[in-house]
């Protein structure tokens, strides 16, 4: 039991950092970069692919041995497009400016590589459990980076977090951070810092 | 204006001022994966901007004939990514018997164009803007010009950076990310040039 | 039976959609009414921003436009409030217009969807710029960069002149829209 437990959770902790899905594999690239002008939406757009993300994990684990090799990856996407247009009409019912201000970025999970490339890689091949691990750390991993990422351009771009005014009247707002070059750029460094780290440790 | 002038307006502008890549963040998987080089860069942009011309009619049809006239609103997101999922399997037949020299320039680029979020985001934009049919071709095949322009711009500064001495930490996706940074400061000189 | 056979592809296939069909039009009947009174509340809010101290709001359709005619609690007639679009930056901007047709003044606008950049074009919801229009007359309005001088003119958002400019052209079709329908009474 124990073995087990272990491994379970190597496998959660896989996609926190190891393997982070922006860090490292680079997908899921657009929500990334055009959601996250403040914190706020950063981490609800990562809450919103969370939730698909696991749900079709666990559904297509279950189910997995039903689907024939042929028609896996239509399969796939019609369950994935299921939960995200679920997501999208919840999410403008109880909480219509977080839709507002993500628009059509939730409808665009569909097609976020990452949803897809994990039922892949491994949903389809692992039990329930582990995927539900898998989906848990990967989700962890997304929504990190992107809360992060919404942090860096709104304290920069605004002067505050998550709405919170931080710096007073005084502070003149970088407004490119706001801007798509800016996205670009704060990645960018995020990741080379990651790199950098990632070094160090070794 | 006329009729005309507005079309072309349209096509400008979606191709410069809101570039699918650089002003509206659709496309970027592809835009940071395969533009290492100019030549397969070329190809992805122009498969891309095929499946896209191909993709504004349909969704198109489908929206306003079948989703719109039933009032199947909530099936908007399944229909579509069918839509795209099948049409690119056609396309990608269709290329394997008709030309083996086009298959295999672009073949290996077509199963990810499934997921390219440019698509599907361009699917998404039709109906949310409420373009004719003839705008909406109009409108695909700019999003697909301007994806090829974005991605092969792309490709022509980062086949220049292998001759560039870049810090250790910022080798790979780190330097790209903040080349294409600086494009899309430099694409912002577009903004406003055309309003539509 | 085989499991690649064609036949049970297909039914693999159909089952997903069915199911996803049917689950899809629970959650559609389930979430609509909310969606839809997120939609009456946003406009109500609107409403009553751009027609201060209205108590009463009658919704009138006049050659396919829906116009808002809001009342006091004596039962005068206050104002008509119009909603209009136009493309901005980013995208469309749906603004609510609340005009005094006595005055032949604008009363008030109401930023009601956008999706400008923000920090640069968001700052049209703001009160700095949208207490521009308090008291306009009708006509055709001429952004300008420093304070206005002239009482034709709107004062633009530094940074954001094009955002600015498609909230004052959607304001100036408003007004026509408005105009047109009411001017002759």
């Amino acid at each position: 039991m124990a073995v087990k437990f272990k491994e379970l959770f190597s496998v959660f902790r896989n996609g926190i950092w190891k393997e982070n899905p922006i860090m490292v594999l680079v997908i899921g690239m657009c929500p990334t970069l055009a959601v996250t002008n403040s914190a706020e939406n950063g981490l609800a757009m990562g809450l919103a692919t969370a939730f698909v993300l696991i749900s079709s994990e666990i559904v297509i684990s279950t189910i997995k041995n039903f689907i024939p090799a042929n028609v896996r990856i239509p399969s796939f996407i019609l369950i994935i497009a299921t939960f995200v247009t679920f997501t999208d009409y919840f999410v403008k019912a109880f909480f219509p400016t977080i839709a507002a201000s993500l628009s059509i970025f939730i409808p665009l999970i569909v097609v976020n590589c990452l949803i897809l490339g994990r039922q892949e890689a491994f949903a389809s091949k692992n039990p329930v459990h582990k995927s539900i691990a898998d989906a848990v750390g990967m989700s962890i991993g997304f929504t990190w980076v992107l809360t992060l990422l919404g942090i860096i351009r709104e304290f920069f771009g605004m002067g505050s977090v998550f709405g919170l005014q931080i710096l007073g009247e005084w502070y003149n707002p970088m407004v490119i951070m706001l801007l798509p070059g800016g996205a670009f750029l704060t990645l960018g460094l995020m990741v080379g810092i990651y790199n950098h780290i990632n070094r160090e440790v070794e | 204006m006329g009729e005309f002038s507005q079309i072309v307006l349209l096509f400008i502008s979606t191709v410069l001022v809101n570039n699918f890549i650089l002003v509206r963040f659709l496309g970027i998987c592809p835009f940071l994966g395969v533009s290492k080089q100019i030549e397969t860069a070329f190809s992805m942009g122009l498969a891309t901007t095929f499946v896209m011309t191909l993709t504004a009619a349909a969704t198109w049809l489908i929206n306003t004939f079948i989703l719109e006239a039933f009032n199947l609103p909530f099936l908007r997101y399944v229909a579509f990514i069918i839509v795209i999922a099948s049409l690119v399997q056609f396309v990608e037949m269709f290329i394997k018997k008709t030309s083996p020299v086009l298959y295999k320039a672009l073949g290996i680029f077509l199963p990810l164009i499934t997921t390219n979020c440019a698509i599907m985001g361009l699917a998404l934009l039709i109906p949310l803007n409420g373009y004719s049919f003839i705008a909406s071709v109009v409108f695909g095949f700019g999003a697909g010009v301007g994806f090829t322009l974005a991605i092969v711009l792309m490709a022509g500064l980062r086949e220049n950076l292998e001759f560039g001495d870049v810090p250790q930490a910022l080798k790979g996706v780190p330097i790209t990310l903040i080349i294409a940074g600086i494009l899309a400061l430099s694409f912002m000189g577009f903004a406003g040039m055309i309003s539509v | 039976m085989e499991k690649n056979s064609n036949l049970n592809l297909i039914l693999v296939l159909t089952t997903i959609g069915i199911v996803s069909a049917l689950l899809l039009t629970f959650v559609f009947e389930w979430t609509s009414p909310y969606i839809a009174a997120n939609e009456a509340e946003k406009r109500r809010n609107a409403i009553n921003e751009v027609l201060p101290g209205l108590e009463r709001v009658e919704e009138v359709e006049i050659d396919g436009e829906i116009f808002y005619e809001a009342y006091d609690n004596q039962g005068m007639q206050i104002g008509v409030a119009a909603q209009h679009s136009g493309a901005g930056y980013n995208g469309m901007i749906d603004v609510m217009v609340g005009v005094d047709l006595d005055s032949q003044e604008v009363i008030n606008i109401s930023i009601v969807g956008h999706e400008e950049t923000p920090g640069l074009g968001a700052r049209i919801t703001e009160n700095e710029y949208k207490s521009n229009y308090q008291n306009k007359p009708f006509g055709d309005y001429t952004g300008v960069g420093t304070p206005t001088s002239d009482p034709m003119e709107v004062q633009t958002i530094a940074g954001a002149t094009i955002s600015s400019e498609a909230v004052i052209r959607i304001v100036e079709n408003a007004v026509e829209k408005i105009n047109t329908v009411y001017g002759g009474r």
